[in-house]
């Protein structure tokens, strides 16, 4: 169970994250909307440890996680994917993956015995499987398509077997086929690890096609949160965030 | 170590004003030297660690123009100058081909040219120590100044490399070009989107800290003996001043320099054997407390 | 394997596996038969500048390599690592001089001593940004010169330590002896090498690559990017100090130009022109340094000149090491062969 308490955040005067308070329960899948500027990427960074929230609790199944750093809070169990690929250029997807368990196992400085240790593969097999990579293995990350390297970035995430999972815009930068394959991929791997996910996603069809639940930021605060019925029928959201142009599509 | 030395300088009137003119006069060469180091560093993200060689360089130029001439003004008007060209050349001809590299190239590069400069220096003015002696000009009998002694080429240096410094902030501040030099530290990009030349900008800043580090070791060749190599170390203490000041901040760099000028003045008095590591020292200090310098930006 | 026998097309029916033990053994038996080879080396070539050329290579070598570390390991460009090669050097001839405790004493209490020193050093420097690291070390690496410079009762100050080192043989070892030097400069390379070696191919040498690769990532995968880089600084440090121990054996000395920049500025010089994406890149560039300043200096008193020119073709020319070159070569090749 992840629980935002208060969470808030503020650079030079600006809010971009205002008094946030959100559940997210064991095993839920949520989307986080809103438009640019919204403050997505900044609440992500704050429960990630890559920001350090100016006030409030991040609590991981009643542990504060406020104040930690990133190493710290991913070995806590939360895991994280960015909007931009975020990979080791020069490593293999595999020694990528096998590298990654390794960390997990608290055995990154391990130096006695040589990469890769018998005791990471099945995980990093898992993982590769998972994200449909296994036959792109011995690829170096840099030589990987966009999209390759978008589920490399993911099985990274993945591959620590974390409790909740955190996608920034897992379709960034994507065609609208291929955004569909990703995000069927994502669903897949929500039901298949039984895990907690919280994506950003842009694509309102999207986001209204698959996530049970969304979360509408707006300046930083909570706009509304509910089910896409609710959010579509929600006139704040409509208001403030859908506007005129994209009502028609969105609501139809 | 030699406390009882420091207390007493502070006591005495006389030895404040002295110490303190030696460290202005210091501090207002590194400054100089820094300056361009972090203009460039600014503009251009690259570490010019040949910066040395230009100081080096202006010393001479304006060593062998005094020689030449007699005039002390077309010396200063040669080391600046000279300089200038020299670092417009090494810019458009060697570093504008390494910077899509990555820092170790352009490091290499500059460790290139340390070499061959200081051989180049070696073969035109000779290995020895040289002087370029007092110009006759200023071979007066030195004002006292509450006791303490100034010789008046100290107060000409100081005057005109804090002419400099005004000069060259409110160029940066006021004219066009120096706005746009600003605006290609703030964003390469964007410059180069708005039409402007950036290989025009960057051979311009080149030469910019050429001018100044030319001007300081044109300055300094009257007080000074010319070596090769003698810009490594001015070199290594202008790093330390833009490091303490902040990367990229002019007036990090004035601030710095002023505070390790008055550092190995007065250090000289208390730790005459370690004077240069007080400096290391007070870097240090610095960095832990500040890791981007007093007023450098907070890097994201 | 290639690229292409795992490609795309291939099917996963049989994964080819990185053997990691069968690796192990395949290194420590090239270092055997590259030790023996150097231990036999003698009675092939009797030459003395043959000997003294392999003994600078250990010496040297060694501080390259570790120097690989940091930078083409980690990616963190260290401007001042040949402090510790001084520091070798100067600790260990200090020890012999000054205490009389046998050989392998001063060894590992010189160790013991430049631990401490890059750890402290190494607490401050890894935390910088690349560019502030590489400056910082460089200034503490003057410190270190200049400190040895002004403690003239110590160090002897610009005439360096004189007097010679003394050697008393230890364990039927007797290291005034040439030929005694020249096998335990080979055996320390040999060793120092695959301890290194060990560690590049360890999964701490891969957490140093994806820090290398991309630090912010290593740090959300649960890495400490942090204490990983000081380890590596103080092993590196480590392995330095040796090739100056080795050196001050060698000359029977020390000298302020162990300490100096341009050992810092040489190792980079040297990991360029061998190149760093090749575990031995470093040794082939010790070598080629080393025979290059030689002949050099043979030739003319502006070796700067000469030197620097050299650099600039690679920098500028080649971008890129000799081996770094010769690897892709052959890659190339290769692919051009199958493809």
């Amino acid at each position: 169970m992840l629980e935002i308490r208060s969470l808030s955040k503020s650079f030079g005067g600006v809010k971009a994250t205002d008094n946030v308070s959100l559940d997210f329960a064991d095993g839920s899948l949520t989307a986080v909307i809103g438009p640019n500027g919204a403050g997505k990427s900044t609440f992500f960074n704050l429960i990630t440890g890559a920001l350090r929230p100016d006030a409030g609790q991040i609590l991981l199944n009643g542990v504060d996680m406020a104040g930690k750093t990133p190493p710290e809070i991913v070995r806590h169990g939360i895991g994280r994917a960015f909007q931009v690929a975020s990979i080791f250029p020069s490593l293999t997807v595999e020694e990528t993956m096998l590298a990654a368990v390794c960390a997990d196992q608290r055995r990154a400085g391990v130096m006695h015995r040589r990469f890769p240790l018998a005791e990471t593969r099945d995980r990093a097999e898992h993982a590769m499987e998972l994200l449909g990579l296994a036959n792109k293995r011995n690829r170096t990350a840099a030589t990987l398509s966009h999209g390759d390297q978008k589920l490399l970035d993911i099985a990274l995430a993945l591959v620590l077997e974390p409790e909740v999972l955190l996608l920034d815009e897992p379709t960034a930068g994507m065609g609208t086929e291929e955004r569909w394959r990703m995000i069927d991929k994502v669903r897949e791997l929500w039901e298949k690890q039984k895990i907690t996910v919280v994506f950003i996603e842009h694509d309102m069809d999207i986001v209204f096609k698959i996530a049970p639940k969304i979360v509408v930021l707006c300046y930083g605060r909570i706009l509304a949160t509910g089910t896409p019925d609710a959010i579509r029928s929600n006139d704040a959201v409509i208001e403030a965030y859908l506007g005129s142009e994209d009502r028609a599509g969105a609501v139809a | 170590m030699d406390l009882d030395a420091l207390a007493s300088c502070f006591a005495s009137p006389a030895c404040l004003v002295t110490q303190t003119t030696s460290g202005l006069i210091i501090g207002m060469l590194l400054f100089l030297v820094a300056v361009g180091l972090t203009l460039i560093f600014g503009v251009l993200k690259v570490v010019n660690f040949s910066h040395g060689a230009f100081y080096m360089f202006g010393a001479y130029f304006a060593m062998t123009a005094y020689q030449l001439t007699g005039s002390f003004a077309l010396a200063m008007l040669c080391g600046a100058v000279g300089t200038a060209i020299l670092g417009l050349i090494f810019e458009r001809a060697f570093m504008s081909r390494v910077y899509g590299a990555d820092v170790l190239m352009q490091l290499l590069v500059c460790y290139a040219f340390v070499l061959i400069f200081d051989d180049v220096v070696r073969m035109i003015w000779g290995p020895e120590f040289k002087s370029m002696g007092m110009p006759a000009a200023f071979q007066v009998p030195p004002l006292f100044i509450a006791g303490g002694v100034v010789p008046p080429y100290y107060l000409l240096l100081i005057g005109v490399a804090l002419a400099a410094a005004v000069v060259l902030g409110l160029g940066l501040a006021r004219t066009k070009i120096g706005k746009v030099i600003r605006a290609a530290a703030h964003n390469p990009g964007m410059v180069s989107a708005l039409g402007i030349n950036t290989g025009l900008i960057y051979g311009g800043v080149f030469a910019l800290g050429g001018l100044l580090a030319g001007l300081a070791g044109a300055l300094a060749a009257p007080v000074r003996s010319l070596t090769p190599g003698m810009g490594f170390s001015v070199l290594i203490e202008s790093f330390i001043v833009t490091v303490i000041g902040g990367m990229g901040s002019i007036l990090g760099a004035l601030i710095g320099a002023l505070l390790i000028g008055l550092i190995r003045s007065f250090g000289s008095l208390g730790f005459p054997l370690y004077t240069e590591g007080l400096m290391y020292l007070f870097m240090v200090i610095v960095l832990v407390a500040r890791p981007t310098g007093l007023f450098g930006k907070e890097a994201a | 394997m290639t690229e292409l026998q795992a490609g795309e097309g291939a099917q996963v029916l049989k994964v080819p596996r990185i053997d990691a033990r069968a690796q192990r053994y395949r290194d420590v038996l090239i270092a055997l038969v590259a030790f023996i080879v150097l231990a036999l080396l003698p009675m092939v070539f009797g030459s003395k500048q043959l000997l003294d050329f392999v003994v600078r290579c250990a010496a040297y070598g060694l501080f390259a390599t570790s120097l690989n570390l940091l930078v083409g390991y980690t990616g963190m460009i260290s401007f001042g690592h040949g402090m510790f090669f001084g520091l070798g050097a100067y600790g260990f001839g200090l020890m012999m001089q000054k205490t009389g405790v046998p050989i392998p004493v001063a060894f590992a209490a010189t160790l013991a001593i430049t631990f401490l020193v890059a750890a402290v050093i190494g607490a401050i420097c890894v935390r910088l940004k690349e560019i502030y690291f590489a400056f910082v070390t460089l200034a503490f690496q003057m410190l270190i010169h200049s400190t040895i410079l002004s403690w003239q009762s110590l160090t002897g100050g610009d005439q360096g330590l004189r007097g010679g080192i003394p050697r008393p043989p230890f364990l039927g070892i007797d290291l005034s002896r040439p030929m005694h030097l020249y096998i335990a400069s080979c055996a320390l390379l040999v060793i120092g090498l695959l301890l290194m070696r060990q560690i590049a191919q360890s999964p701490f040498g891969y957490t140093l690559r994806m820090i290398r690769d991309n630090p912010t990532r290593a740090s959300f995968i649960g890495i400490d990017v942090w204490r990983a880089k000081l380890v590596i600084f103080v092993l590196a440090a480590l392995f330095a100090s040796t090739g100056g121990m080795i050196m001050a054996l060698f000359v029977s000395g020390a000298y302020p130009e162990f300490a100096y920049w341009t050992i810092s500025g040489e190792g980079i010089f040297i990991n360029m022109l061998g190149g760093v994406t090749t575990f031995l890149g470093p040794m082939v560039g010790t070598a080629l340094l080393l025979l290059l300043n030689d002949t050099v200096t043979r030739l003319t008193e502006y070796h700067g000149i000469v030197l620097g020119i050299v650099i600039l073709f690679f920098a500028i020319g080649l971008r890129k090491g000799l081996m770094d070159f010769i690897v892709e070569w052959f890659v190339q090749r290769r692919e051009g062969a199958n493809g």
